[in-house]
């Protein structure tokens, strides 16, 4: 490369300031190689890049060095000017004279002297730059969906809507996930599963998704565009396809006393269930820690109990086949949307080091419940058919006392974050209880009211103005059960006085955390999640809901906690970028990428197990009778990030960069 | 030692292998030695100048020796860390070698040495062995002799020494034992590790290290094959050996050693399961050097 272009920016002040940018060109300019060099106010602007592509034609240049900032801010932007100019885009180098000299010194001749010798380097290791030219990777158009609560049902909608077929994993029997337990939602109390069950349904016929319910992710591999996923699917004890959910199975079972996952705990269920009538798909799951055959074949018992279910069922879709099965999926693009989990507080999280609140009662004191309890309480689908009562003696409530921030906002206990919701569905809780109970009490306790939302504050508002909720704000210390009631000591840090009030229930608004288990999917999937296990975004603001993995987007509470609006925002969002994605049948992508050579290359695989992409491979190399030669390692470049850890671990460099082989990186040291 | 030979004749009169790869007697004390005849297994010896690492022998390096089909090599406790080494970077398959173990009652200073192992020509490395009954070995031979001399290690109270020396005073130490290098590359071709197939130090574009005899480059040199055995290094105290110049090689890979079971929680193993920190990630590694 023999002719090259420096073209120095002012960048406005930013660079002039300090830096003599017309010293810098005419002293770029007597480098050997350089064959053109000017300098300009602003070489971003349009007529700032037009002076490139006129030098490049005029001076028939065939290399570009712009000294101007980091080209983090700019690189792109010189590099289609490049390519537009006619020349090989990553024969384009930026000299970062900004962030890496003008804007840290203050003496102009010392920064100046530095300024020549940053370009001086840049135009050394340019002289080493070959021309690249971009990947392209087939792209399997097909999305996976994880979870299949509100975000993943809206997501994998808009995606199968869009044209493309997706594939909806959700762990549980049916689909619905928080949204399908709750009674009416905020600020407009309409009823959840009026709403949400039209969707659920939606997502069963649709033509495009495939729903694998009762089903979990074992193993991802691949990259982006072409991901293969193998589920889990979980036994259910019969055959699906038979199934014709008439419910007769369920009807018969004689375990009818176990705890509903569904009712919080608060209604019972069989152990062979459909989570809820609106479930979606309405076949039932056996539960193999209640079912006594179930269990009788799992010992290898000769004679098995029970059976009833068998009996009745008159489809022989009742198998009791254990085996989980296996299935594998092609896709090339995966929205993760499992959600959240509320915050047992009545027991100790010692692997989490958070300690729960015990003097709360909770789990103890049966009129004690949390938030989601008392949604099962008040919907018309819950245990009581909607009528409030309380756990206990079945009683109407007629003071209830509601207590916000149980766990979130104690960095001392360990969640030192905002569950977000909390403030806006206990404000739902007290008017849910007014229409229900007119001369009830309902009294919350708060430390203070978090309704950012449209129509949130209205809501608030209304539920103390029209529905007479009394707001205390204060913190209780401890709940106890005195008689038939719940003694709540709290303090009211508006008056400085102590209260005490007897409640006939306490509704909890415990804390939203991640899923168990997030953590192993997310490393399954090579997405980062925060120490809350809450899945990292690529970029807090502009990035909302992209990982740092390409190709794997998050949607809803499994990224921080959220409500319906937003996460059916997030997944909207996540679905549309996955079309975007799906728009071309191949993707391009910047030729940055590690490669091995294979002659020197001593197998020891170093850059394999350094590789935080896994896109390092083993590679034999054969003669031609086909004898193994030597394992060579090799990398996909479809994978590849171009981070450079295995080009810096390679103990016999035979790894290179592309665009930061050793060649230019000496020759870039050597300048200085 | 008669058991030694007579393993190695059965081994090649039954084909097991092709190749004993052992120690004899030369003029110049013990040396390594290769058998492939039955006949010739009486040479063979295993007593306290077996100094060297015969592992060095199974790199994929040394191509040469791969004509011999299976090959089976008298290796101490501590040269089985360095076969685990290589089955660790996958430079050599199990199956094709047979391990003859020697139980081992320390060794001399240098293959020249004579007599019984007193607490002053005992080699460094054999102070405080653990490994004298060699682990993962096909055969093990000999009886476990008596405990070694104990003495107090002359190798870490000379680290210790240069550690209480200031910056300038131990780079001046460096600089002049690292002065006598006539760059033979002795240390390299001895190492059991090295098994890259084109060494960073003979790499020409960009000349990383250059390979003429000066300080800088001396340094350069040292310096990378400090690093490159990080973590690796097995202690065999080869390269210490090979050294015409008599650099103190060992010192720098014992310190290096010190450091990496500091910073890791790693010490050199005879298990190839045990992942070495080169590759390996654990959430509790220390991270203090980017902060």
């Amino acid at each position: 490369m023999s002719r090259i272009g420096v073209f120095v920016c002012h960048c406005g002040e930013n660079l002039g300031r300090t830096v003599d940018a017309a010293e810098v060109a005419r002293a770029s300019g007597t480098l050997p190689g350089v064959a053109h060099a000017i300098d300009y106010k602003y070489m971003c602007s349009d007529p700032g890049q037009a002076l490139i592509k006129q030098a490049v034609a005029e001076k028939k240049l065939d290399g570009v060095v712009v000294a101007a900032c980091s080209p983090h801010m700019h690189e792109k932007t010189f590099r289609r000017a490049t390519a537009g100019a006619g020349v090989n885009p990553f024969l384009c180098e930026m000299a970062n004279i900004r962030e890496h000299c003008s804007w840290i010194h203050e003496n102009r001749p010392a920064a100046t002297a530095k300024a020549i010798d940053i370009t001086r380097s840049i135009v050394e290791k340019l002289k080493r730059n070959a021309p690249l030219e971009p990947i392209r990777i087939p792209v399997e158009r097909r999305a996976l969906v994880i979870g299949g609560g509100i975000a993943g049902i809206q997501a994998a909608l808009d995606i199968a809507d869009g044209g493309r077929e997706v594939v909806l994993v959700e762990k549980g029997p049916s689909i619905g996930g928080h949204m399908s337990q709750l009674s009416e939602t905020f600020p407009t109390l309409d009823c959840s599963q009026c709403i949400l069950t039209p969707r659920m349904v939606e997502v069963y016929q649709h033509p495009r998704i495939k729903l694998l319910a009762y089903s979990e992710v074992e193993a991802v591999e691949g990259y982006i565009g072409n991901f293969t996923v193998k589920i889990r699917r979980k036994a259910r004890g019969l055959d699906e396809t038979k199934c014709n959910g008439c419910g007769q199975c369920q009807a018969s079972c004689p375990q009818k006393k176990i705890p509903s996952e569904f009712d919080a705990g608060l209604g019972k269920r069989s152990a062979i269930y459909v989570p809820f009538p609106q479930a979606v798909p309405n076949i039932p799951v056996i539960d193999a820690r209640h079912c006594a055959r179930w269990k009788g074949i799992v010992k290898g018992l000769k004679k098995l109990a029970c059976g009833k279910c068998l009996e009745v069922c008159g489809r022989g879709a009742i198998t009791f086949d254990l085996e989980d099965k296996f299935v594998t999926e092609k896709v090339g693009a995966v929205v993760v949307a499992t959600g959240f989990q509320l915050y047992e507080i009545g027991r100790d999280h010692e692997a989490d080091g958070l300690k729960g609140y015990g003097e709360y009662g909770y789990g103890k004191i049966p009129d004690v419940i949390d938030g989601l309890q008392f949604e099962r309480l008040a919907s018309a689908s819950g245990p009581t058919a909607g009528k409030l009562q309380r756990p206990s003696d079945g009683k109407e409530p007629r003071t209830i006392v509601f207590l916000q921030c149980v766990g979130s906002r104690d960095p001392a206990k360990g969640i030192e974050y905002c569950s977000k919701i909390c403030c806006m569905y206990v404000a739902k809780h007290t008017m849910l209880y007014r229409h229900k109970v007119h001369d009830g009490r309902a009294v919350v306790f708060y430390m203070d009211v978090r309704a950012g939302g449209k129509g949130y504050e209205e809501f608030v508002r209304r539920a103390i103005e029209e529905d007479g909720a009394e707001y205390i704000r204060g913190r209780v210390s401890r709940l106890e059960r005195d008689g038939d009631v719940v003694r709540v000591q709290g303090f009211d840090t508006l008056s400085g006085e102590p209260v005490t009030i007897d409640a006939d229930l306490v509704v909890l608004a415990t804390a939203m955390r991640s899923q168990p288990g997030i953590e192993t999917l997310a490393q399954k999937l090579s997405v980062s999640y925060d120490r809350h296990g809450f899945i990292n975004e690529a970029h807090p603001k502009l990035r909302p809901v992209e990982t740092n993995t390409a190709g794997i987007f998050v949607a809803g509470a499994c990224q921080a906690p959220r409500d319906i609006p937003d996460s059916v925002a997030m997944a909207s969002a996540a679905a549309s970028k996955v079309l975007g994605l799906f728009s071309n049948a191949e993707l391009e992508r910047e030729p940055i990428v590690a490669r091995v050579d294979e002659a020197t290359c001593a197998g020891c695989f170093h850059c394999l197990r350094v590789c935080a992409y896994g896109a390092v491979e083993r590679k034999e190399i054969r003669d031609k009778k086909g004898n193994l030669i030597k394992v060579v390692a090799s990398v996909n470049r479809g994978v590849c990030q171009g981070c450079g850890t295995c080009q810096a671990t390679c103990p016999g460099k035979s790894v290179e960069l592309e665009g930061f082989t050793d060649p230019q990186i000496y020759a870039a040291i050597n300048a200085f | 030692m008669r058991d030694l030979q007579d393993l190695a004749a059965k081994l090649l009169t039954e084909k097991t292998v092709g190749l004993v790869i052992g120690w004899e007697a030369g003029p110049r004390g013990a040396r390594p030695s290769f058998v492939t005849d039955p006949k010739d297994a009486g040479k063979l010896i295993s007593d306290n100048r077996c100094v060297h690492n015969l592992a060095a022998y199974l790199s994929p390096r040394r191509p040469h020796l791969r004509g011999f089909g299976r090959i089976a090599v008298a290796v101490k406790g501590c040269d089985v860390r360095a076969v685990a080494g290589l089955l660790r970077e996958t430079q050599l398959r199990r199956e094709d070698v047979v391990l003859i173990g020697i139980r081992c009652g320390g060794v001399h200073d240098t293959p020249t040495g004579v007599g019984p192992l007193t607490a002053d020509n005992l080699a460094d490395r054999c102070v405080g062995c653990e490994v004298r009954d060699p682990a993962r070995c096909d055969h093990v031979l000999g009886e476990l002799p008596p405990s070694l001399p104990s003495r107090g290690g002359r190798r870490a109270a000379r680290i210790a020494e240069l550690e209480a020396l200031d910056h300038a005073a131990r780079f001046a130490f460096w600089r002049e034992e690292l002065s006598r290098c006539v760059r033979c590359n002795a240390c390299r071709q001895v190492c059991p590790l090295c098994v890259c197939e084109r060494c960073l130090a003979d790499k020409t574009d960009p000349p990383w290290i250059e390979s003429s005899p000066h300080p800088r480059a001396n340094l350069a040199w040292h310096a990378t094959r400090a690093l490159h055995l990080a973590g690796r290094c097995v202690d065999c105290g080869e390269c210490e050996r090979a050294c015409p110049a008599g650099i103190p090689l060992n010192l720098i890979g014992r310190k290096v050693a010190a450091v990496v079971e500091r910073r890791f929680g790693y010490r050199t193993t005879d298990d190839p399961q045990v992942p070495a920190p080169i590759g390996a990630w654990k959430p509790e590694d220390g991270q203090e050097f980017i902060r």
